[in-house]
């Protein structure tokens, strides 16, 4: 073929596709089709045409299989269309979706974020829909019902609350001598108490008393979950006066958290340079006595605890110890929302339709997928799976981050981010506080 | 070099051959880590990322992958994004690389210089606008989507534009002597002197648009339009990185094995462009 032959077959070519675009129009169906936006990722090999939610495992198994029944079993004639997202971009990808008029008509969202949506008028209460489709929001737990409510209405339909507890390898407590008469992990219940144990655990086992994921991107959120949690334990803010535009690194609760990190550090108690699977892979051998990770590893660690040739034995899952004065742990909450400008009257009632069946089933969600529950009336249920009956209280005592705070994911990096800065490169804690100031500053200074 | 001649090699030539083999085993290591581990049991991954070479192995991970409806259509996606992307920045880079090299036209130094200003801004910085634009014209979710926005490509006009500067004038003006027009001698004469330069573009847009993330992410939305990249990402589960590192690693091997039958089939016309050399 000559050249010229081969450019204008290439041009056609080209042609042809901008002019077959878009391919994607659907034939219009009998069915009314709801767009379900979400993360917890696709697993069609394990889970494509299950339908059995009740044994499914994991967050996309659980998930998939929910689906997977709904639309088989409605008598509604609902299809709903999963639209899956990878997690880490999926907000971004959710705005530039907003902005496009390319509007799901469900979409999963933390509740530390609704707040932002909210405030750019995207997110608009639900309370209303949730009661026509018969979902008794009294049921909502504590914690969970805080974060799908502003300004006193309710945005979103929680899904659950996952928080951050301690992992515990109890053998290595054992051997340190750190149990009680019953043969209980003890945890400390301040700094001080902190220190002298993960002291004792070093000389007994040779073992660092904390293992946490501490250098990828997404570990930075290790070390901000646990400075949530001791700052909330000092009834401290990092916005005093509610000045939600400044937030102030230099009071002395600040400092105090960061200062536990400087010095488990400094002192060997906490393991250096592990990404995610350093971390998970060096607990469930024995590396270390407790380790920062959610609630969403209970199950895996409990299967691998159970294994005889891990170094994991005697595993407990524990709420955050309370090292300071008040009990209090860091939880978050998925939920779904109904954006505006996504639904039509016919996709809205269909989309309550699916909501009410997502709440009927949350107790599985909780179960396979490694959360707590939003329903108070699961809670007993919940409490006979194994070690969740001493994670519960969180849904009491979880705190999140006011919804007035902006762009809570960007505090999420930049706070753990020095955390791990002093951690694995030893920066000083002055200079930490001080980075994460002008960072702070930064992210709130944008409009 | 054959590998007979090493006999005759002399002391320099054996530490540069040294020197590269090892950066080449350098190069090689995590690629072959990468693809051993993606053939091991994700369960097994959890509790240790190391042994590599040593029992159990699985093929699920990729099985896993195959198995989801729409990991073909993400191909296709892909294979039509790519192709699209490169044939028509090659032309449209070949005849704006014409046009500034060998014509003159009023403007034609200004035009050039925000050519070359255009090379210094990010993509990032224009994504906002470039997503406005799109929206207001409904291309999202389409071919002509995800292909259009990489067109304009600067550093495709600029390279073209020095490649037909270093082209002798005397060529197309004995082509001129015997009448030809400008269309008949850019075509016959001037563009297959340029193929190494189409070639070295050719490879370079194609390999950008196969591998592209952002702009798909935020403009193909409907998980049917979504280019593998976008696809197989949308598939990891929001821990991939400690419970499912085998499964992560079966799709970097998954989406590079396009682009590795593509070099192992061109090689020799990838090394020449890359080389910079003719023929």
């Amino acid at each position: 073929m000559s050249l010229t032959r081969r450019l204008a077959a290439a041009a056609l070519l080209g042609v042809g596709i901008m002019a077959g675009a878009p391919l994607d129009k659907a034939l219009a169906q009998a069915k009314t089709e709801i767009t379900f936006a979400r993360f917890f990722g696709a697993c069609e090999a394990d889970y494509g045409n299950s339908q059995d939610y009740k044994a499914a495992r994991g967050e996309c198994g659980v998930m998939t299989a929910l689906v997977n029944h709904f639309n088989a079993t409605n008598t509604q004639n609902i299809v709903v269309k999963p639209q899956v997202i990878e997690w880490g971009p999926y907000y971004q990808q959710l705005t530039a979706r907003i902005a496009a008029r390319d509007i799901p008509t469900i979409a999963v969202m933390h509740t530390s974020q609704i707040g932002d949506f909210v405030r750019s008028r995207i997110v608009e209460p639900i309370e209303e829909d949730l009661k026509a489709a018969g979902i008794d929001v009294n049921d909502m737990t504590p914690h969970a019902r805080r974060g799908v409510t502003l300004n006193g209405q309710i945005h979103a339909l929680p899904w659950d609350t996952h928080s951050w507890p301690w992992h515990i390898n109890g053998a290595l407590f054992k051997q340190a001598g750190l149990v009680d008469a019953s043969g209980h992990p003890v945890l400390p219940k301040s700094v001080e108490e902190l220190m002298a144990h993960a002291k004792i655990m070093k000389e007994k086992t040779g073992k660092p008393y904390f293992i946490m994921a501490s250098v990828a991107p997404a570990d930075a959120g290790n070390g901000t979950r646990s400075f949530w949690t001791m700052l909330a334990q000092q009834d401290a803010s990092l916005f005093p006066n509610n000045s939600w535009d400044k937030a102030n690194f230099s009071q002395p609760e600040v400092r105090n958290v960061y200062a536990v990190f400087e010095r488990l550090a400094k002192e060997g108690h906490i393991t250096k340079g592990l990404d995610g699977a350093g971390g998970l892979g060096g607990f469930i051998a024995g590396n270390a006595a407790v380790y920062l990770t959610g609630t969403w590893r209970i199950d895996d660690l409990i299967a691998a605890s159970a294994r005889p040739d891990t170094g994991l034995k005697d595993y407990h899952a524990r709420i955050f110890p309370n090292l300071f004065k008040t009990d209090a742990v860091w939880a978050d909450n998925h939920s779904w929302v109904m954006l505006r400008g996504g639904t039509n009257p016919q996709t809205r009632a269909a989309a309550r339709v699916f909501l009410k069946y997502l709440w009927d089933n949350n107790f599985d969600w909780a179960r396979g997928g490694g959360h707590l529950p939003i329903r108070q009336s699961i809670m007993a249920d919940y409490a006979k799976l194994p070690q969740r009956t001493n994670v519960m209280k969180i849904t009491e005592i979880g705190r999140s981050l006011p919804h007035d705070v902006r762009r809570q994911f960007g505090f999420q990096s930049l706070i753990g981010e020095e955390i791990n800065n002093m951690i694995n490169g030893g920066k000083p804690i002055d200079q930490a506080l001080k980075d994460a100031q002008d960072r702070a500053d930064q992210l709130l200074s944008r409009r | 070099m054959a590998f007979g001649a090493s006999a005759r090699l002399d002391f320099g030539d054996r530490v540069i051959l040294g020197l590269v083999t090892a950066l080449a085993i350098l190069w090689l290591a995590p690629i072959i880590w990468v693809i051993g581990l993606s053939f091991k049991p994700n369960e097994v991954l959890m509790r240790d990322t190391r042994g590599i070479f040593s029992a159990p192995f699985t093929l699920k991970n990729y099985t896993d992958i195959i198995a989801s409806s729409q990991v073909f259509g993400w191909m296709l996606n892909s294979v039509i994004v790519a192709l699209g992307q490169t044939m028509l920045t090659l032309a449209l880079s070949t005849l704006a690389g014409y046009g500034f090299a060998r014509t003159d036209f009023p403007g034609k130094r200004i035009l050039f210089a925000i050519v070359l200003v255009g090379l210094a801004v990010p993509e990032q910085a224009i994504i906002v606008p470039l997503h406005t634009m799109f929206a207001a014209a409904d291309l999202h979710n389409t071919y002509a989507g995800l292909i259009a926005p990489r067109l304009a490509f600067p550093f495709g006009v600029f390279l073209m534009t020095q490649y037909f500067r270093g082209v002798p004038r005397e060529i197309e003006e004995a082509a001129m002597l015997d009448n030809a027009s400008r269309l008949k001698i850019f075509l016959k004469v001037i563009l297959p002197l340029t193929i190494p330069a189409q070639a070295t573009l050719g490879i370079y847009t194609f390999l950008h648009a196969w591998n592209e993330y952002f702009w798909p992410l935020v403009s193909a939305t409907k998980p049917e339009m979504y280019t593998l990249t976008i696809g197989l990402a949308a598939m990891q589960t929001n821990f991939a990185q400690t419970e499912g590192i085998g499964f992560l690693m079966a799709q970097a091997v998954f989406a590079g094995l396009p682009v590795f039958i593509l070099y192992l089939f061109f090689q020799r016309h990838i090394i020449n462009a890359v080389s910079g050399r003719v023929g």
